[in-house]
């Protein structure tokens, strides 16, 4: 809170001749807009004057005449700065150079909107398909879809080997590409992996596989029946996705959401963090060769799917929350059964803490495996687990609470040790931490109305609004131009900001330790791809010996 | 490729039909529940199913998720890949009909209208238990 406001008076004081409007609607979120190519100062204004500060995300907006980019900076609320550009010729200096981390939101832009930002190291193609028609930009509000569009062409006709040495390289260095039809991934992802021998010496990735365009589809959907559309970007966090967009509607109708539907809510949210970590955790010993672990999780997480079904009607995708409360009351009989549950799976929790903590073979290989210092965290901007697993004490539900958060008493889990085993305790221990919480707000949960009746048309406005999802940060735009359909809606899910630290330290793992670094991550691609296609190379190609690998290993870092 | 019609092959294959899932651009929830299939409530290899990582040693294609651009020819690839006979499960509503995504600027058309499709299982995402009928019943087919 104090962070927020000290963000908003630095500006106000520091540059009142470059703001045109400045207007706080909710606590904690400010909408700042700028006079034009002023965003970089009012940007390294903010880092240097407010600690921890993180550019979340850049919407652009397509507003007839002009192209708005919103610049998203979190610090305990949001800070949005607001720039706007010609649409005839759409150019703005870039930020990379002041925030590394914005590298892949500007291309994101430029391949949709046709923003072109000048001074980005490596301005291309993001998120279609390599083929797609130049000078199609979907996000466009006039846009039509071309009568015909190639598909890309088949990987047969491009490279069909598996391995390749790519002139250049040292010898001894081979590429291995993973996916996007792999073994060892539950999505369509491709991997290169460049090796030396048994150690990986770089990794690029390229999504975009299950790139659905949802953001250009809620446009064409009323408010009600897109909280049904971004309950479906991802099956897993469904209810952190819907929560969070409901919140922005919410708060752009000003709607006032009964507490009882604000407990179901968090109940809701909190059984998804709980099947989510257990998931992972399965999935995690399934990864480590630890298959008895991981049918044992699973197994264990079948009754938090079991009241799931009983209070929502459905074990994933649950369409419980909707605008301006939720859909579904829960009776006495159902608290019960939630509460013998929660009760049996925490006991069950508890064991897991042990195995993760006193299995020998479990910690021999997550230890020291898949280092992330702090600093790299931050310059990273990593979130969720994988922040908390490297000291960054951060949780939405506590910096910036929302639903019944502010009245349920919990603890963030943070650990200090920065590597895989790190990562993977401070989800167990979050289980053991949200069963807390569905067991308080079960016990808590307040009479009243479930939901209020909201008009279909919405005023004019805009919203930000943040929750912290199984996976992290997870931030909705939306802005509304006054009709029953949304102008635009702009997501960025967790693992975006966290996929671009794990190229960073898988460089110098041994292959066998690939998948458990990864699944630490606990990657949530259907989530990202949503809109995003990603090539973290950065355009920086670097070519490491065996012995500058070591070194690395040995904790002289060389980046 | 021409399969020698011998009585033992098909009592093999319906004794233990091996499932390759691949997501063409799914949300995450079918895949949950294929692989919760695998684990001890739903426990489906006491019918000899098995979930394979080569399209060459697999009988059945488990599908989900609509089909994006980016996908089509590598799911074209990987059922090619796949030996003779072939079967095709579409698992829940996006690889049935495209579902909410059907006229998505990154989807080109259905799955059925680019492979074969023999099962079709509804549903966002389908039970376990519904996926256990499905492949029931793409037993059934196997027997045929």
């Amino acid at each position: 809170m104090e962070k927020f406001e000290k963000a908003v008076e630095v500006l106000k004081k520091n540059l009142a001749d470059t703001i045109v409007e400045c207007k706080v609607p909710t606590p904690r979120k400010a909408y700042i807009l700028l006079k034009p190519e002023r965003h970089r100062d009012a940007i390294s204004l903010l880092l240097k004057h407010v600690e921890n500060t993180e550019l979340s995300t850049i919407t652009g907006t397509d507003l007839g005449t002009e192209i708005e980019l919103n610049y998203h900076m979190v610090c305990s609320g949001t800070v949005t700065l607001k720039n706007r550009v010609s649409r005839e010729k759409p150019v703005i200096r870039t930020i990379t150079d002041i925030i590394p981390g914005a590298n892949l939101y500007e291309r994101e832009i430029f391949d949709l909107l046709g923003v072109t930002f000048e001074g980005h190291p490596n301005l291309e193609r993001l998120m279609l398909p390599e083929n797609w028609p130049k000078g199609d930009y979907p996000l466009r509000r006039d846009w039509k879809p071309p009568a015909k569009i190639e598909s890309e062409s088949s990987p047969e006709e491009t490279s069909q080997t598996e391995s390749t040495t790519e002139p250049g390289d040292a010898e001894s260095i081979v590429n291995v590409v993973v996916g996007p039809q792999h073994p060892a991934l539950h999505e369509p992802e491709r991997f290169t992996f460049k090796v030396d021998g048994e150690t990986v010496v770089d990794a690029m990735m390229r999504l975009g596989y299950v790139h659905r365009g949802i953001e250009k589809a809620a446009e064409h959907m009323m408010f009600f029946q897109d909280v049904f559309l971004v309950e479906r970007i991802c099956g897993i966090c469904n209810a952190a996705h819907t929560t969070v967009f409901c919140q922005a509607v919410e708060d752009i109708g000003n709607v006032e959401t009964p507490p009882r539907a604000l407990y179901l809510r968090t109940i809701i949210h909190e059984l998804n963090r709980v099947h989510s970590h257990l998931l992972l955790l399965g999935v995690a010993g399934h990864l480590l060769g630890f298959e008895a672990l991981f049918q044992h999780v699973w197994r264990d997480r079948e009754p938090i799917m079991d009241t799931m079904e009983r209070i929502t009607g459905n074990r994933l995708l649950s369409g419980f929350n909707t605008i301006g409360g939720v859909r579904r009351d829960i009776d006495p009989s159902t608290v019960e059964m939630a509460l013998k549950n929660v009760k049996a799976v925490k006991k069950r929790a508890k064991f897991y803490k042990t195995v993760f903590e006193e299995d020998a073979t479990l910690r021999l290989r997550t230890e020291g495996v898949g280092m992330l210092s702090k600093s790299d965290a931050l310059k990273f901007c990593v979130t969720g687990p994988v922040a908390r697993g490297s000291g960054i004490d951060v949780d939405v539900r506590r910096d910036d609470p929302y639903a019944a958060y502010e009245e349920i008493p919990f603890n963030v889990i943070c650990y200090k040790d920065c590597d895989t085993w790190a990562r993977l305790m401070v989800r167990v221990e979050e289980v053991l931490e949200s069963l807390d919480i569905i067991d308080y707000a079960l016990n808590h949960l307040p009479s009243g109305r479930l939901r209020v009746r909201v008009k279909r048309k919405q005023p004019e406005g805009e919203a930000v609004s943040r929750v912290e999802a199984p996976r992290g940060d997870l931030i909705h735009y939306v802005k509304s131009d006054g009709t029953a359909y949304p102008y635009r809606v702009k997501v960025r899910s967790p693992t975006l900001a966290n996929l671009v630290a794990f190229p960073e330290i898988i460089r110098g793992e041994y292959i066998a330790d690939i998948p458990a670094v990864l699944g630490s991550f606990d990657p949530c691609f259907s989530c990202t791809d949503r809109m995003v296609f990603l090539d973290v190379q950065n355009g920086q190609k670097w070519r490491w010996s065996l012995d500058d690998v070591n070194n690395h290993k040995n904790g002289n870092g060389l980046i | 490729m021409n399969t020698p019609d011998l009585g033992l092959l098909k009592w093999a294959r319906t004794k233990s039909p091996w499932l390759l899932h691949f997501n063409t651009g799914a949300c995450n929830g079918c895949d949950i529940e294929v692989v919760a299939l695998l684990t001890p409530r739903y426990d489906v290899e006491r019918f000899g199913i098995k979930l394979e990582p080569s399209p060459r040693h697999a009988d059945v294609l488990v599908v989900t998720g609509v089909v994006t651009r980016q996908c089509e020819s590598r799911l074209k690839m990987i059922y090619r890949q796949m030996p003779s006979p072939k079967f095709v499960v579409a698992i829940g509503a996006c690889a049935c009909s495209g579902g909410i995504f059907h006229d998505s600027y990154n989807i080109r058309t259905r799955l059925d209208e680019i492979i074969p499709v023999d099962v079709y299982i509804p549903g966002c995402p389908p039970k376990p238990e519904a996926i256990v009928q499905g492949v029931a019943k793409l037993l059934a087919k196997l027997k045929e």
